[in-house]
């Protein structure tokens, strides 16, 4: 699809699901630096989710892949803000564990997304 | 000691298991949404499911993230429903495939998930468990310890 994007957003999600688990680790809070990484993820998702809607008649396969492809592109800008809340509200070191699978949730989702993308080869 | 009060179904890690609940109930609820709305008339039977194990997911975040006494009720039925549903979905997928031409997120146990739908709702039964008392007392729920 748009390849820098893709690698923006999984790279963006290692490093949060990372910087989470370490901040599990040390017993920290979320903080700015944390918010920053999910701001960064979060644009990348917005930017997918627009080349998606765009491209989705280009989708090979039936309509169930379309289907799955415009949902998951569309869900998955609204995972970031929902665990960023959780984690906020949360605090114990759990909400770390929050962060962690939020990112691993995007991780997989996009994945499928590549996956759907590339069975028009 | 406030060690001994109840704790709530949100609180440590109950706030994780609300945040891949969430996930997974927003998945489910816009790809089931898109099949009903596009290509129900392909496999009315998977996309039916699709539809009632989203909405299984949306109220069994919203009874984990309430973490009142009544909603940790609703959050037990909901989530042995959706165990019943994904080892009945995922036994029948491989019995009878040709009422499953489409994955559902139950079908095959889940493996299109990553086998998510089949190890949460074991682990949402595990955490109503350890949270067992603030369903029962009249004792105010409390917020986990900080340590968790």
């Amino acid at each position: 699809m748009l390849y820098p994007v893709t690698v923006t957003v999984f790279a963006a999600a290692a490093v949060l699901a990372l910087l989470a688990g370490f901040y599990a680790w040390r017993d920290r809070l979320i903080d700015d630096r944390l918010l920053l990484v999910a701001a960064i993820l979060e644009l990348a998702l917005v930017v997918q989710a627009v080349a998606a809607l765009v491209n989705v008649r280009d989708v090979a396969g039936d309509g169930a892949e379309k289907a799955t492809f415009a949902a998951y592109a569309l869900t998955l800008p609204l995972i970031p803000p929902a665990v960023a809340f959780l984690a906020i509200k949360e605090k114990t070191r759990w909400s770390m564990g929050v962060i962690v699978a939020g990112a691993l949730a995007i991780a997989i989702m996009t994945g499928r997304l590549q996956q759907i993308w590339n069975l028009g080869g | 000691m406030a060690e001994r009060a109840p704790v709530s179904t949100r609180s440590g890690p109950g706030v994780v298991l609300v945040s891949v609940y969430a996930v997974l109930a927003l998945a489910a609820t816009g790809r089931s949404v898109l099949q009903i709305l596009e290509y129900f008339s392909r496999a009315p039977v998977a996309y039916l499911l699709s539809a009632l194990a989203a909405v299984i997911y949306i109220v069994a975040t919203f009874a984990l993230a309430r973490g009142s006494r009544t909603s940790w009720r609703v959050a037990r039925a909901a989530i042995l429903i959706e165990l019943v549903g994904v080892l009945v979905v995922g036994l029948l997928s491989y019995l009878v495939p040709s009422a499953f031409p489409d994955k559902t997120v139950w079908s095959h146990f889940g493996s299109g998930y990553g086998y998510v739908p089949l190890v949460l709702p074991v682990l949402g039964l595990w955490w109503l468990r350890r949270t067992r008392a603030s369903a029962r007392g009249d004792v105010p729920v409390r917020p986990a310890s900080p340590a968790g």
